[in-house]
C-alpha cells in the first residue's frame, strides 16, 4: 500500500521529465484508451466469476492483478499538457478539468489506486462474497472520476 | 360528519403513486452512489418501467380522475386555469401539465436506462441490442435527463407545498386516503376502473417489465470448451 501510494507520487513527480515528454499527444490518448479499455475487460472477467456461479479463482487473481498494475503503472503521466482535445482509438473523453482540477482529480486516482490494490489482495483470499463487494468498492472508485472528469456523451 | 365526501383517486392510482415514489428514490440513490449499488439502480429501474406502464394503461382504464381525457392540458383549459375560471376535480391544469411532463420523462428515462453503460461493470438489460457508440449516447442522454427529472420532482412538492399554504387546499391527503370532503370538492366521486380493468392494466405491465429484463433474449452461445492458452 504505502509503496504504492509512492509509486504513485513518485509516477506523477516525474510527469514533467523526460521519459514522458518523447510520447505524442495522439500516443498518449491511445495508451489512455488501451488501459482502461484493458481493465474493462478484467473487471468484466471478475464480474462474470463471481456472478455466474462457476467461480475460478484463478482467473479473478489474473484479471485483478492486472487491473492492480494498471493502476499502478502511472497513468496519469498520459495526461499530457493539451490532451483535452484529440483523438486517439476514439475522440478522448477527457474533460478540460482533468488539467485544472488537480487536487480533486488526484484524491479520486488515488481512492482508485487504493481499491484496486485491495482488489488484487480480495482475489487471493479467494473468497468469492468478499471479491464479489470488493469489485462494487472498485467500481465506484471509476465512478468516481468518471462522474466528473469524464465527457458524457 | 366524514359521510360527506367524495373518492378522488381511486386505490390503483394511489399505490401506483407511492410505490413510483419508492421506487424513483430508491434509482436515484442508488444511482448516485454507484459502486455495488448500480445492479439495483437497474431493479428499482425496471419497477419502474412496469409502474409507469400500468400508469400509461390506467390512464384510459382507470377510474374517472385518474384517466388522461379527464384533465388533458389543453390550452384552453389552462388559460381558465389561469385566469381563475377553472372549475373542476383530480389534477389542475396546470398540474397535469406536470403530470404528463413526469410520465414522459420517466418514459425516456427508463428507455435510454435500458440501453445503457456505466464503462464499469454495469450494461443495461437490453445493451445487447445496440452498439457500443449508441449506447454511449443514450448513457449520455440519461445523465442529463435525470437531472431534469429530479428538478420537475421537486417542483411538483413544492407546489403541493405552495397550494397548502397559500391556497389551503389539501393534496396529499387525499392522495393518501383517496377522499376528499365534499366542502372543499368540486365534483362527484370517481366511477369506473373495475377490477378486470385493474388486472388487465397489471398483464400489461408486467409483460413490459418482461420485455425491458431482456429475460427473452437469446442466451449467448455456449463457449466451447477450448483449452485457454497458460500465457
Amino acid at each position: 500500500m504505502k509503496s504504492a501510494l509512492l509509486l504513485a507520487l513518485l509516477a506523477t513527480s516525474l510527469v514533467a521529465g523526460t521519459a514522458v515528454a518523447e510520447v505524442k499527444p495522439e500516443e498518449a490518448i491511445k495508451y489512455r484508451q488501451s488501459g482502461y479499455g484493458f481493465m474493462a475487460w478484467n473487471m468484466g472477467r471478475i464480474k462474470t466469476n463471481v456472478e455466474g456461479g462457476n467461480f475460478n479463482k484463478d482467473e479473478v487473481v489474473k484479471a485483478a492483478n492486472a487491473i492492480q498494475a494498471i493502476a499502478n503503472s502511472g497513468m496519469g503521466a498520459l495526461y499530457l499538457p493539451g490532451t483535452d482535445k484529440g483523438t486517439g482509438w476514439e475522440k478522448t473523453r477527457a474533460k478540460p478539468e482533468m488539467w485544472t482540477e488537480k487536487e480533486k482529480l488526484g484524491k479520486a486516482a488515488m481512492a482508485f489506486n487504493k481499491e484496486a490494490n485491495e482488489m488484487a489482495k480480495v482475489a487471493a483470499s479467494g473468497d468469492a462474497a468478499a471479491i464479489g463487494s470488493q469489485l462494487g468498492k472498485l467500481g465506484g472508485t471509476c465512478k468516481g472520476c468518471h462522474d466528473d472528469f469524464k465527457i458524457k456523451n | 360528519m366524514s359521510d360527506k365526501r367524495i373518492l378522488v383517486w381511486d386505490l390503483p392510482t394511489r399505490l401506483f403513486h407511492w410505490l413510483l415514489v419508492a421506487a424513483l428514490l430508491g434509482a436515484v440513490i442508488t444511482g448516485q452512489l454507484g459502486g455495488g449499488l448500480i445492479e439495483w439502480h437497474g431493479r428499482f429501474g425496471l419497477a419502474i418501467v412496469g409502474l409507469v406502464v400500468f400508469r400509461l394503461v390506467w390512464g384510459f382504464a382507470g377510474s374517472t380522475y385518474a384517466r388522461f381525457a379527464h384533465f388533458f392540458p389543453t390550452p384552453a383549459r389552462v388559460k381558465a386555469y389561469l385566469a381563475g375560471r377553472w372549475r373542476g376535480e383530480g389534477h389542475n391544469p396546470l398540474g397535469a401539465l406536470s403530470v404528463f411532463a413526469l410520465i414522459l420523462l420517466l418514459t425516456a428515462q427508463v428507455l435510454t436506462g435500458l440501453f445503457a453503460n456505466d464503462d464499469i461493470t454495469y450494461v443495461g438489460p437490453l445493451f445487447d441490442l445496440v452498439d457500443k457508440a449508441l449506447s454511449n449516447r443514450l448513457t449520455g442522454l440519461h445523465h442529463r435527463l435525470s437531472n431534469l427529472l429530479i428538478a420537475l420532482v421537486v417542483l411538483h412538492i413544492a407546489a403541493i407545498a405552495f397550494y397548502g399554504h397559500f391556497r389551503k387546499k389539501k393534496l396529499l391527503k387525499p392522495m393518501v386516503t383517496g377522499w376528499k370532503s365534499q366542502a372543499e370538492a368540486a365534483g362527484e366521486s370517481a366511477r369506473g376502473g373495475s377490477l378486470p380493468a385493474f388486472v388487465l392494466a397489471v398483464l400489461i405491465a408486467g409483460a413490459a417489465v418482461y420485455g425491458a429484463s431482456g429475460a427473452w433474449l437469446p442466451e449467448p452461445a455456449p463457449v466451447p470448451a477450448v483449452e485457454t492458452p497458460n500465457w
